[in-house]
């Protein structure tokens, strides 16, 4: 897979405070990334860097291989941001909104209306196409901008905090958007509720002031499974047994059990692939002591991750 | 070119749209109607010189509000970040917004003209100070719009934005004032810094460069400062 996003010790500081601290990371053609963290961890920092809004203080951030600094106006016609609380002019009507924004990103009479019509449809504002955004309810607000993002049919789609302020039924139609829009186009997403960020992104980024603390594949983790086995037998051969079934994608050993035996965690494409993982051990001639699903937690990885570390007494 | 369309009619709208537009000048015709009248009735000779320094008056109070909310606003209500983010220039957005503002002042000349259409069928006006007064009035306005989209630029609050752009367009109507206080050179350079000094030969109908490049030196500055306050950031 392509890296449509790419930052490299991205760094951004503000006076003597580090917003941003060496971060890199890369984000694929069509993947959803998440970047989970408390308020002040840097998320938005980072999105406002690939959006062109701030300059990093060092380091590089490019998309579809554009710098943004170097090439700011070609790495912005590939992205379609909505900022936090989706600021839009209230004083338009929803289509003279989107018109408008449709023009600043160079799109002309007949690739206009037609990009305008489509997000229209898509989002669902064709009832409110004369309605003042003024007047819209804060989850059309936040179709709004979303609508707008779509506008050029931009390779990026950057979302701060898409779900801010929505109600609950709002915020399961934001989540079903999202994970429609992903596939199609690549997605940053960031929350600081760990629960959305786990629903919609394929990988999240864990973030503690300004620090990447890791990366984390959710997807696989929720199409695929996690098995924890006890097991009796020399323990690298275990390993390698463990890691030949076809599907098993990590193996790792689980200290933190008290156990007669190794614990071993196996990471699999397949949640069905245990059968196979407890027939490899016992062909293999290794004594299994035990054998549960072990499905992962990310409030654990993120309690994990961030050592109980907090913004103001990391 | 075509960003800069799209963004001046943004602002045309804005502001066209908005009561403060009409209310600025509905106030601004009533004023300089009254001392249109009451110089021709007192003087009793063709001329606006009195109009001209009326308008300059009320330009330096009328032009800050006319020009508060162009960044202050969009700064406040989070869309600068919109525009800032969306592929154009910050030079685009800038002299969108310029451009925009002297649409109004320019409307308001050209309402003023109504006066000297009024000379020019009772009486026999010279047209050359009058020409060189609008001329004059115009430039003195696109500097007061330049210094308060600068000043806007540098606030989210358009009360404050409004204020300090009234006080640096009145400080330098009268800083020539200071001037005569002042050992030389520091004299010559402080009064050479006074709107009133520059406007009062186009205002009687003489036209300098000096008084020209002055004001379009005022302009660039200002405009240039605008955009240092989208980049800095």
């Amino acid at each position: 897979m392509s890296a449509v996003v790419v930052a490299e010790e991205l760094t951004k500081r503000y006076g003597p405070r580090l917003a941003v601290d060496h971060v890199s990371f890369a984000v694929g053609a069509g993947e959803i990334m998440g970047l989970l963290g408390p308020n002040g961890s840097g998320k938005t920092t980072i999105l406002r860097i690939f959006t062109g809004y701030l300059r990093p203080s060092s380091g590089t951030a490019r998309i579809a291989d554009h710098d943004v600094v170097d090439d700011p106006l070609a790495a912005r016609r590939r992205v379609g941001y909505v900022p936090e609380d989706a600021p839009l002019y209230p004083g338009m009507g929803v289509r003279e909104f989107l018109i408008f924004m449709g023009r600043v990103k160079g799109l002309t009479s007949t690739s206009l209306t037609a990009a305008v019509d489509a997000a229209t449809e898509r989002l669902r504002l064709g009832p409110l196409r004369t309605a003042q955004i003024g007047r819209l309810s804060r989850g059309y607000r936040q179709r709004v901008a979303i609508a707008q993002a779509l506008l050029g049919d931009p390779a990026l789609l950057i979302l701060d905090e898409p779900t801010n302020g929505l109600d609950p039924r709002q915020i399961i139609e934001m989540r079903e958007l999202i994970r429609a829009l992903g596939g199609e186009r690549t997605i940053i997403v960031t929350s600081h509720i760990l629960g959305e960020i786990e629903r919609v992104a394929d990988r999240v980024a864990i973030l503690l002031a300004g620090q990447l603390l890791g990366i984390h594949a959710v997807r696989a983790s929720r199409e695929g499974g996690r098995i924890r086995l006890c097991v009796r037998g020399d323990e690298e051969r275990v390993r390698m047994c463990l890691s030949r079934v076809p599907g098993v994608t990590a193996v790792a050993v689980d200290d933190q059990r008290q156990t007669p035996a190794p614990t071993y965690l196996v990471d699999t494409q397949h949640a069905s692939l245990a059968e196979s993982v407890a027939q490899a051990v016992i062909v293999g001639g290794f004594g299994l002591l035990s054998m549960e699903s072990a499905p992962v937690d990310l409030e654990a990885l993120f309690l994990q991750l961030t050592g109980g570390r907090t913004e103001s007494g990391k | 070119m075509r960003n800069f369309i799209t963004l001046l009619v943004k602002e045309e709208k804005a502001i066209f749209s908005s009561p403060i537009a009409f209310a600025i000048v509905a106030v601004y015709l009533l004023l300089i109607g009254y001392t249109f009248t009451l110089m021709l009735f007192l003087n009793r000779t063709a001329e606006l010189v009195r109009v001209f320094f009326q308008a300059a008056v009320l330009f330096l109070l009328i032009i800050p509000v006319i020009t508060m909310r162009l960044l202050a606003e969009e700064r406040r209500s989070g869309t600068l970040e919109i525009l800032l983010t969306s592929p154009v220039r910050e030079i685009e957005i800038i002299l969108a917004k310029f451009a925009a503002s002297l649409t109004l002042v320019g409307l308001m000349l050209a309402l003023t003209a109504s006066d000297a259409i009024v000379l020019g069928v009772y009486a026999d006006p010279d047209w050359g100070p009058i020409y060189s007064g609008f001329l004059g009035l115009f430039l003195l306005a696109a500097a007061l719009a330049a210094i308060g989209l600068a000043v806007s630029g540098l606030t989210s609050n358009q009360i404050v934005a409004a204020v300090v752009a009234m006080g640096v367009g009145i400080l330098l109507w009268m800083i020539d004032s200071i001037g005569y206080l002042l050992p030389d050179p520091f004299d010559t350079v402080v009064t050479n810094l006074s709107l009133v000094a520059h406007f009062t030969p186009f205002a009687t109908g003489a036209v300098f460069l000096s008084d020209l490049g002055f004001f379009l030196t005022v302009i660039l500055v200002c405009l240039l400062l605008s955009m240092r306050t989208l980049a800095r950031r």
